[in-house]
């Protein structure tokens, strides 16, 4: 039984407050990521959870039992560290076996587990070497065997594959998930790079200036991101956020308008909004055709094209005066837009768009809760039925 | 072009080359080093190095020269001693029991680096690691003691020592109807009596060096050792330790040195007997005589207490210097 429970935990140093409030259940056999900005608080929160770091209020359970004062080594769990933290004066054989040593275990006890811990990280044979003759991805994969040996009931992993180069790191994600299959057991994952996040885990938790902002399944977030915060972290570029108001005929803003029904959305006329929609959601004009719900056609001039190769990132400048743009590049007069790879459209082009209702977000400006997802008539909705959104996760 | 390195060649001779021919040796050399200030620098090095080991050595090579002239030619003894008699290297051993002052030296030596060792390592991890208000005072003061002259807590640690400082014991008239007092220990002729002073002098330099060094393990190594069960103790005492081993190893070294060398204590604190625990200070002055003051003797005997220090110190030496300057550049 490996759940743990963090209940009105918060941590205050002198004048910063680093992690505030949080209230979180992380079931037994979990994969949750903490992912946020750097300074949101998700490091203190691990290391509250591993003891390093005691919380100022709050209570933390793990596996049934209150442990928010006992020190690290009565807690039952194991972590791995951003820079490894393997100790340089043991070969690899003494450092995976430091915690059965320190618990007395018998030597053919402490030989078998760690023979099979090596096994599983794929270390046969390496067992006398020491960490400096090591490459990086061998000493995480040490510092990984080194974890699982003493079976914890959790797994505290602290940027562990932020070290490594990128093909690694791919390389070792995937392994980790493998891991994970294997053993079963509970894993708290810190990372600041949403793509991990959203690739390993079971349930995401996003963190921002010390509060939770949502804690769900990757796709929940990404699909119906609980605010402004979590709808700009998650994913890769980020959605578009066009700022204005709503009226009678829909949301209008300086140069983007989208006609819907305000009182079957949720929103009054005249609220300030934020509309966000994500790259891969608008459409130029002819495919949109396909889409069940499109909006009306937006008039657009390309300005810089990304080609990433599987697709084109165009940047679209929704004003009609080009030069008032340039200069200002507000985000409210651009929209970003990913389209196939084999599209003909150039630079400084006049592109007519449409967006995808279904995947239209709607978040109240001033607090940034999400208000709508898919902006689809309740009456003729298939997929998407606005729902109320989780902005008290 | 034969016209024109003509005229060049002209040129030269005309400023150049006519001026060498009046300079002496010592001009030559300034203008050399002028223009390579490089060899002024190492003609400074030189001469610096030349000097200090001269400063040094030369008394050691005195001590030889005296330990070797027989003591009826002790008068005017010149830079060459005026005899050969090694067997003073031998006489030390048969007036005193030299080995056993040196056994005192070395056992006095190895309890304060132990006792050093131990404490100034829990304070310096606390100084290095840990961050709490009025560390740097704190710091400060204990660097203060270490600049203390020794001399100043001479004698009113001899009267602790020998027994004659008494406690009152606040309130035992009224429970027991008569003042009792606690007196001091008489630790004079012990060990002890020098190994207290020692250890409280010397560690200073201990704590702060084993600071510089405990400071600059990360912080994720600790961490992982207390995660994989050890108390901050037991990291402390199985990682932090084992990696800043050449800072311990300074800190021993020289705090053994330090104590090998003392001599107010040494000198004070018992009554020169070898069963006493008198170190070599107790050993050379006791070859004195009441009428006769063996010079011989006494260079021979000095000679043979420098050598174990001699030793450990080649044989210490690197880790010493490295252990002296990696507090200094980190990384």
């Amino acid at each position: 039984m490996g759940d743990v429970k963090l209940e009105h935990v918060s941590k205050h140093y002198d004048d910063v407050t680093a992690v505030d409030d949080m209230n979180v259940q992380i079931r037994d056999g979990e994969f949750v990521c903490l992912v946020g900005p750097s300074g949101c608080g998700k490091s203190t929160t691990m290391e509250m959870v591993a003891g390093l770091t005691m919380p100022s209020e709050g209570t933390i359970h793990i596996a049934g039992h209150e442990v928010t004062n006992l020190p690290p080594k009565d807690r039952g769990i194991a972590m791995v560290f951003q820079n490894i933290a393997l100790f340089p004066h043991m070969d690899v054989y003494d450092n995976i076996s430091f915690g059965l040593r320190l618990r007395d275990y018998d030597k053919e006890e402490i030989d078998r587990r760690v023979e099979k811990a090596s096994d599983v990280v794929q270390l046969e044979g390496m067992l006398d070497r020491m960490p400096d003759e090591m490459s990086g991805g061998q000493r995480q994969r040490v510092a990984i065997a080194r974890a699982i040996v003493r079976n914890p009931e959790v797994f505290l992993m602290d940027e562990p594959l932020a070290n490594l180069d990128a093909k690694l790191r791919v390389h070792m994600r995937t392994e980790l998930q493998r891991l994970h299959k294997e053993l079963d057991t509970t894993i708290i994952y810190v990372t600041h790079d949403q793509a991990e996040a959203m690739t390993m885990s079971d349930r995401i938790a996003v963190l921002d200036s010390g509060q939770l902002q949502q804690i769900d399944p990757p796709l929940t977030c990404y699909n119906e991101p609980a605010n402004l915060f979590v709808a700009g972290f998650i994913g890769s570029p980020a959605m578009n956020f066009v700022e204005g108001e709503v009226t009678e005929n829909g949301f209008r803003s300086e140069n983007l308008d989208v006609e819907f029904d305000p009182a079957r959305m949720g929103v009054n006329v005249g609220d300030q909004v934020t509309l966000g929609i994500r790259p891969e959601d608008v459409y130029p004009a002819d495919d949109g055709r396909t889409l069940s719900h499109p909006t009306a056609e937006i008039e657009t001039v390309s300005d810089v094209l990304e080609p990433m190769g599987d697709e084109i990132f165009i940047y679209l400048l929704l004003a009609d005066d080009v030069e008032t743009n340039l200069e200002e590049t507000a985000s409210n007069n651009q929209l970003l837009m990913s389209v196939d790879p084999d599209s003909d459209i150039t630079e400084e082009q006049d592109v007519d768009v449409v967006l995808d209702r279904s995947k239209i977000h709607l978040f109240d400006t001033n607090s940034g809760q999400a208000l709508q997802h898919g902006l689809v008539n309740p009456t003729t909705a298939e997929s998407t039925t606005g729902t109320e959104a989780e902005s008290d996760d | 072009m034969a016209t024109d390195t003509g005229q060049s060649n002209q040129q030269n001779t005309g400023i150049g080359e006519d001026r060498p021919l009046k300079r002496g040796p010592l001009s030559k050399w300034v203008s050399s080093s002028i223009q390579n200030p490089e060899r002024a620098y190492r003609a400074m090095f030189y001469v610096a190095t030349v000097f200090f080991l001269f400063t040094t050595l030369f008394p050691f090579y005195w001590l030889l020269v005296l330990a070797l002239t027989p003591q009826n030619l002790l008068t005017n003894v010149g830079l060459v001693p005026n005899g050969f008699n090694p067997m003073s290297f031998v006489t030390v051993f048969e007036r005193v029991p030299f080995h056993i002052y040196m056994f005192n030296s070395l056992v006095l030596g190895i309890m304060t680096t132990v006792i050093v060792l131990l404490l100034a390592s829990l304070a310096g991890y606390v100084f290095g690691r840990l961050r709490f208000p009025g560390k740097a005072p704190m710091m400060l003061a204990i660097l203060a003691i270490s600049y203390f002259p020794p001399a100043a807590f001479l004698i009113p640690l001899f009267e602790l020592f020998t027994g004659n400082v008494a406690v009152p014991l606040l309130g035992t008239s009224l429970v027991f109807g008569e003042q009792l007092y606690l007196n001091s220990p008489d630790l004079f002729n012990t060990p002890w009596a020098m190994v207290l002073p020692f250890s409280a002098l010397f560690m200073p330099l201990s704590i702060f060096i084993l600071t510089t060094f405990y400071g600059q393990i990360p912080d994720g190594l600790e961490d992982a050792a207390r995660i994989e069960g050890t108390t901050r103790l037991g990291a402390l005492f199985r990682v932090i330790i084992p990696l800043s081993a050449p800072g311990v190893a300074t800190a021993g070294v020289l705090t053994f040195i330090s104590v090998y060398n003392e001599f107010f204590f040494s000198f004070l604190m018992n009554n020169g007997e070898a069963q006493n625990w008198a170190p070599l200070v107790g050993g050379i002055i006791g070859l004195q005589g009441q009428f006769d003051t063996p010079y011989h003797l006494m260079a021979a005997a000095s000679i043979i207490g420098v050598l174990p220090v001699a030793i450990l110190v080649i044989v210490a030496q690197e880790k010493i210097v490295s252990g002296l300057t990696a507090g200094a550049l980190k990384e």
